[in-house]
């Protein structure tokens, strides 16, 4: 690793996807935080809501409502400003992310051209597909159908646009190659989702907010929340990658006869977080770099199987929603990649809020955000982990198994291999709970007019900016993935490996430690203050 | 696809729909070696460990 010497702790900066992801996230958070010297700059930021083609007579839906500027909720300052805004928020919130992401793009060295193009292109049939996917018939349930004049509704919630948005994505990255491999270069779902959870940090960070709002009580245990699922969070995570890791590695040496380096990769791809890992692992153990990048593809194909199968199972299997947040911890264990995981995330929330809300008649309402949040918990820890065990395998291979004398492994490893967009993702949620738990009083009543202009400003990003990230990470996530790479490469033993770990040992495993860290972790319920 | 691009694709972490080459990367196993026991017994070793920690210290778990 003699080459990596000249690295400083500040190295990609401004060049790293990672760190990208923190200046988007965190950019747009101080933007909106803007609102307490009473200026609304994010309030533009558009936002989709359920519509139909015909609107029953004092019902909902009305398809020029579709689309709005979050701000007409929100906004304490320029609220009749952004009710103007309707249809049109769509082209500012454009104009905006084109702006940061471009920015981004050419300072990571892309070609700016194609970024632009293909970020236009994906952009727009994000939208598209976000807002067919709330029509009523999608997005609408029992509950709500009614008010739509609808019979009968999917109940997908807003999981309806992330599946279409996955759909539209393998549609054109299996089916129309050549227009797929022109938007790659915008098409960067790692990039997407590691600023959707920047963002979702200000979701956690705003919880306790949000529920002060309905009472001191519920703001109080929703802060708590956040807390337990970030101790249990790490408990399971270090006690699930020690048992992944050697078990997959096992299988890959023994049951397939594969070589070291290529199990030493298989194992951490597969049972950490898929590409970073695999990638870190790669370097660490010296694997040629083409076993990095075919793990990393064969991770790809494979979260987007587990994206597709484990919402559903979850939710309809087990653990149902008895344990919502059993189910969103043992997703973050089990589905490789962030994109995926989060994005599993988000789809299992939707798919649970919704079941929950059906099954209770309405009496039972989740606040959004927080199974998301269990699956998204376990998967930080995971990314923090990976700089530590990547430096622990170097130190194996360098010092034990190819022995190689006169070289070192540098502890400032670690902070290279660390997942730096996490700093963002605590950053913000830290900074919401110092003003919670600052001037916010924890949510007493004499502070409750500082905390909704807190609220201005972190709705838009917690909310629209989260869940676009969210759909434009689906929709990037289909582009890239080339199920017909798993026979052109000849994968054919690490399918095998892929197969048998994850589904005999990795999710059944994931199950149970999320089970004996995450049982009984109640969601509070919002129903008597949202009705 | 270039060496050098390939390395750099490695070093970045980016998931890319980038074109694979099929190089015999599969085949050649070495021997097991004791270390690699070692490896693999004491991170099950560590995850009993953690395990039992993680049980008794975290507020969520079954134990409480």
């Amino acid at each position: 690793m003699a080459d990596l010497t000249n690295r400083r702790w500040y190295t990609g900066m401004l060049t790293q996807e990672d760190w990208w992801a923190v200046w988007l996230g965190v950019g747009f958070f101080f933007l909106g935080l803007l609102n307490l010297a009473g200026i609304d700059i994010v309030g533009f930021l558009t936002y989709p809501t359920k519509w139909v083609f015909n609107v029953p007579e004092g019902g909902k839906g009305a398809i020029g409502h579709a689309f709005y500027a979050i701000g007409k909720k929100t906004s304490m300052v320029s609220k009749e400003f952004y009710k103007g805004m309707g249809w049109w928020s769509i082209i500012w919130t454009y104009v905006a992310f084109t702006i940061a992401t471009c920015t981004g793009a050419a300072f990571m060295r892309w070609n700016l051209k194609r970024f632009f193009i293909g970020w236009t292109i994906i952009y727009f049939m994000t939208i598209a597909t976000w807002f067919i996917g709330h029509h009523g018939f999608i997005a609408a349930n029992k509950i709500n159908m009614h008010k739509y004049g609808l019979n009968f509704a999917l109940s997908l919630g807003g999981g309806g646009s992330f599946i279409l948005a996955l759909i539209v994505g393998l549609i054109i990255g299996n089916f129309f190659k050549p227009f797929a491999i022109y938007l790659s270069e915008a098409a960067k779902p790692e990039w997407y989702i590691k600023t959707a959870i920047v963002t979702l940090g200000v979701k956690l960070g705003y919880l306790p907010i949000k529920l002060a709002g309905f009472s001191h009580k519920l703001g109080k245990e929703a802060a708590g929340l956040t807390f337990d699922l970030f101790i249990a969070g790490a408990a399971a995570t270090i006690v699930a990658y020690m048992i992944f890791w050697p078990i997959t590695y096992l299988i890959a040496r023994k049951m397939f006869n594969l070589p070291r380096k290529t199990a030493a990769v298989l194992g951490s791809g597969i049972s950490i977080c898929g590409v970073s890992a695999a990638v870190a692992t790669g370097g660490a153990v010296r694997a040629k770099p083409v076993v990095s990048i075919m793990v990393s593809a064969l991770v790809v194909v494979w979260a987007v199987i587990e994206l597709v199968v484990l919402p559903g199972f979850f939710t309809h299997v087990w653990p149902k929603t008895a344990d919502p947040i059993v189910a969103g911890a043992a997703m973050g264990m089990s589905v490789k990649t962030d994109g995926a995981d989060a994005a599993a995330g988000e789809l299992l929330d939707e798919f649970m809020r919704n079941k929950i809300a059906v099954e209770s008649n309405g009496t039972v309402i989740w606040p959004e955000g927080i199974i998301t949040a269990s699956a998204v918990m376990t998967k930080v820890w995971i990314d923090m982990f990976i700089g530590i065990w990547a430096f622990v395998l170097a130190m194996v291979w360098v010092y034990r198994i190819d022995r190689r004398p006169g070289e070192t492994v540098l502890a400032s490893e670690i902070w290279h291999r660390f997942p730096k967009f996490v700093l963002g993702y605590f950053f913000c949620w830290f900074f919401l709970l110092a003003i919670y738990f600052g001037p916010g009083q924890g949510g007493s009543a004499d502070a409750m007019p500082y905390l909704k202009t807190v609220k201005a400003g972190a709705v838009p990003i917690e909310g629209p900016m989260r869940k676009l990230f969210f759909m434009l990470t689906f929709m990037s996530l289909g582009i890239i993935t080339d199920f017909k790479k798993l026979k052109e490469a000849q994968f054919g033993k690490m399918v095998w490996v892929y197969f048998v770990a994850l589904f005999i040992f990795i999710i059944p495993i994931a199950m149970i430690v999320a089970y004996l860290f995450h049982h009984g972790m109640q969601i509070p319920n919002i129903a008597g203050y949202v009705q | 696809m270039a060496e050098e691009e390939k390395k750099e694709m490695s070093g970045t972490g980016t998931l890319t729909g980038a074109a694979l080459e099929a190089e015999d990367v599969l085949a050649d196993a070495e021997p097991w070696e004791p270390i690699e026991t070692k490896l693999v017994v004491w991170s099950l070793v560590v995850a009993v460990i953690a395990l039992l920690i993680g049980l008794v210290v975290v507020p969520t778990s079954i134990l409480h």
